[in-house]
């Protein structure tokens, strides 16, 4: 493995942020392994993302804009990405681990006979070889992994772990991709949007998620969001949350929701049973707020205020907002 | 329609799991192997299909596991699946996601299918690969994270997750689908389904006997563990008890800003 190869995950124009932490990254790792580095953006709206990316750093941006790409869901994005990683030879596959990003990092390693890894949190080149880390069983170990027998490695990064820095001198090429024209199986319809665009709780460094204790939908409008917008932070949710039915999934923490790692972890009303604890346990700050002592995130959380979430919670949004002003 | 299921059998998901530091293994003691929670959210989106259709379509559950899982597979087909499929030989012992995917799809394309349905990710390893990589191998459309399917027989219409809703997508059939916890509530197996899961039958295949000649386990594994590390303890932390709001505000804004976060 030489070269590195980012895949550059967009929506109509704007890459993810998470896009800019591996073009980040994949300097670093690119001159480690003394290769060149590579994004791969597809999808309506690809050239403008691909002007956005610029500043991060890659050298070659490939671009595969409108057409199929934009018509069909995943196939053309890995058809993208196996041409630009044939051009390339034996190289070294960043995927963001998202919906979109598992699908493509799987979907490109299957055709490629590649080795993968999953949701790492930091990547390593030591002596020539990649070496991969992430949390498994939910944080309860930490594993290193590397590729073996393989000429081509995925791995899909968890968002939030590598800090996106605009290059110094960055003189990325962009190039267009020429995809042959066809068609595929899975043909995208219409798109509805049900939540207003917001940082979602992977990418968020900081989370405010609320529980149990909030007692109905409404204070997740009136006190655990105004919260999260005051810190600049994205909204969370417990299972039981969830499953009342008091916020949709797409935000929910936990073994059967998002594992995250933002450096603030704020939890309101949650009692921190194992199944919500290996979705947050390797955030770097934990703040709970709950009305009772004896909760199980009283033994991890580096701090537990045991008071009233609706008077303190609002009271600390005022004094976060008046912070911002000074 | 053919409908198969795919599950996995993960350490009990409500167990407070730890790894021993000696042999860098899970340590199972009082830890029992459960279904997957997130195969169930796919066991009940094919018997809803299955009932809707009314039209003779079958599920089978299918899984890749040693044969003392047997009991685990059992409480799929209580829940209703008509019979199941294990892929089990101790050569896969060791397979990491690419190798597990190479022995699924083959074993799978032997059992045949109109429509592969599975969780989006299972609780022990989450990578979420397996759809993808499966789907990829078995060239059928990958059709991932749906919170709603229907299907006329030969077409899947369906509902993709996307981070702000949803995207329609609809494919033909054969394809593979993966469900997120949205899809539905699953069922709790009756006495009923449990009495009759005992007869209903669930054939064990080997590697032979889905004729697959791939490198395995270890030795077909593109990746290797290097090391195994316990992360540190999190520790007990501060206590603030706090009677009134400007109290408990104060306590958590002094600790932002002691900490560098605000």
């Amino acid at each position: 493995m030489r070269d590195v190869i980012v895949f550059i995950e967009q929506r109509a124009g704007a890459p993810r942020r998470v896009s800019y932490e591996l073009a980040t990254k994949a300097q670093e790792l690119a001159n480690a392994l003394g290769g060149k580095t590579h994004g791969v953006t597809a999808g309506a709206g690809a050239s403008q993302a691909a002007e956005a990316t610029k500043a991060y750093g890659l050298g070659t941006l490939h671009v595969a804009d409108g057409g199929a790409t934009a018509e069909y869901l995943i196939d053309p994005l890995v058809d993208a990405l196996e041409a630009v990683a044939k051009t390339a030879g034996p190289a070294l596959i960043l995927v963001p681990n998202t919906m979109i990003g598992r699908d493509v990092g799987s979907r490109i390693a299957a055709r490629l006979d590649a080795g993968i890894t999953s949701d790492a949190t930091d990547v390593i080149v030591a002596d020539g070889r990649v070496k991969t880390v992430s949390p498994k069983l939910g944080g309860l170990t930490i594993t290193t992994c590397a590729f073996k027998n393989a000429e081509y490695g995925v791995v899909s990064v968890r968002p939030n772990v590598f800090a996106a820095k605009p290059a110094a001198n960055a003189t990325a090429s962009l190039e267009n991709l020429a995809l042959p024209s066809k068609t595929y199986a899975m043909k995208l319809g219409a798109e509805v949007e049900e939540a207003a665009p917001e940082l979602g709780v992977e990418e968020a460094s900081i989370v405010v998620s609320g529980g149990r204790g909030l007692g109905g939908p409404e204070p997740f409008t009136t006190v655990i969001k105004p919260l999260a917008e005051a810190l600049g932070g994205a909204v969370g949710a417990s299972r039981a949350a969830v499953d009342a039915g008091w916020i949709p999934h797409a935000h929910q923490v936990g073994q059967t929701g998002k594992t995250i790692s933002p450096s603030l972890y704020i939890a309101v009303g949650i009692s921190g049973a194992i199944q919500h604890k290996v979705g947050m346990r390797t955030a770097g700050t934990i703040v709970a707020i709950n009305k009772d002592a004896n909760v199980p995130i009283a033994d991890f959380a580096d701090l537990l205020v045991v008071g009233d979430l609706f008077q303190i919670i609002p009271e600390l949004t005022k004094r976060v907002e008046a912070e911002k002003v000074h | 329609m053919k409908i198969v299921v795919t599950v996995k059998l993960v350490p009990d998901t409500n167990a407070d799991k730890r790894i021993d530091p000696g042999t860098k293994r899970l340590v199972r003691t009082g830890v029992e192997n459960v279904l997957n929670p997130f195969d169930e959210y796919a066991i009940e989106a094919a018997l809803q299909l299955r009932e809707k259709r009314n039209d003779g379509s079958t599920v089978t559950i299918f899984t890749m596991a040693p044969e003392s899982g047997k009991e685990i597979v059992r409480k799929a087909l209580a829940m209703g699946a008509d019979d199941a499929v294990m892929l089990s030989d101790a050569k896969l012992e060791g397979s990491d996601v690419a190798g597990t995917a190479h022995a699924m799809a083959a074993a799978l394309g032997k059992t045949g299918f109109d429509l592969i349905l599975c969780g989006t990710q299972s609780t022990d390893a989450i990578t979420g690969e397996l759809p993808g990589f499966l789907s990829e191998l078995l060239g059928v459309p990958g059709l991932t994270y749906v919170r709603k399917i229907d299907s006329d027989g030969t077409t899947i219409n369906a509902q993709r997750e996307t981070d702000l809703g949803y995207v329609d997508v609809s494919v033909s059939t054969p394809a593979l689908v993966s469900v997120t916890k949205a899809i539905n509530e699953p069922r709790y197996p009756s006495l009923k389904g449990i009495m009759g899961a005992k007869k209903k039958e669930i054939s064990v295949l080997s590697l032979a006997d889905v004729g697959f000649t791939r490198a395995t386990g270890n030795d077909g594994a593109k990746t290797e563990l290097l090391e195994l590390a316990t992360p540190p303890v999190r520790e007990k932390g501060r206590v603030v008890t706090a009677s009134e709001a400007t109290e408990g505000a104060r306590a958590i804004f002094d600790f932002l800003k002691e900490r560098k976060l605000l």
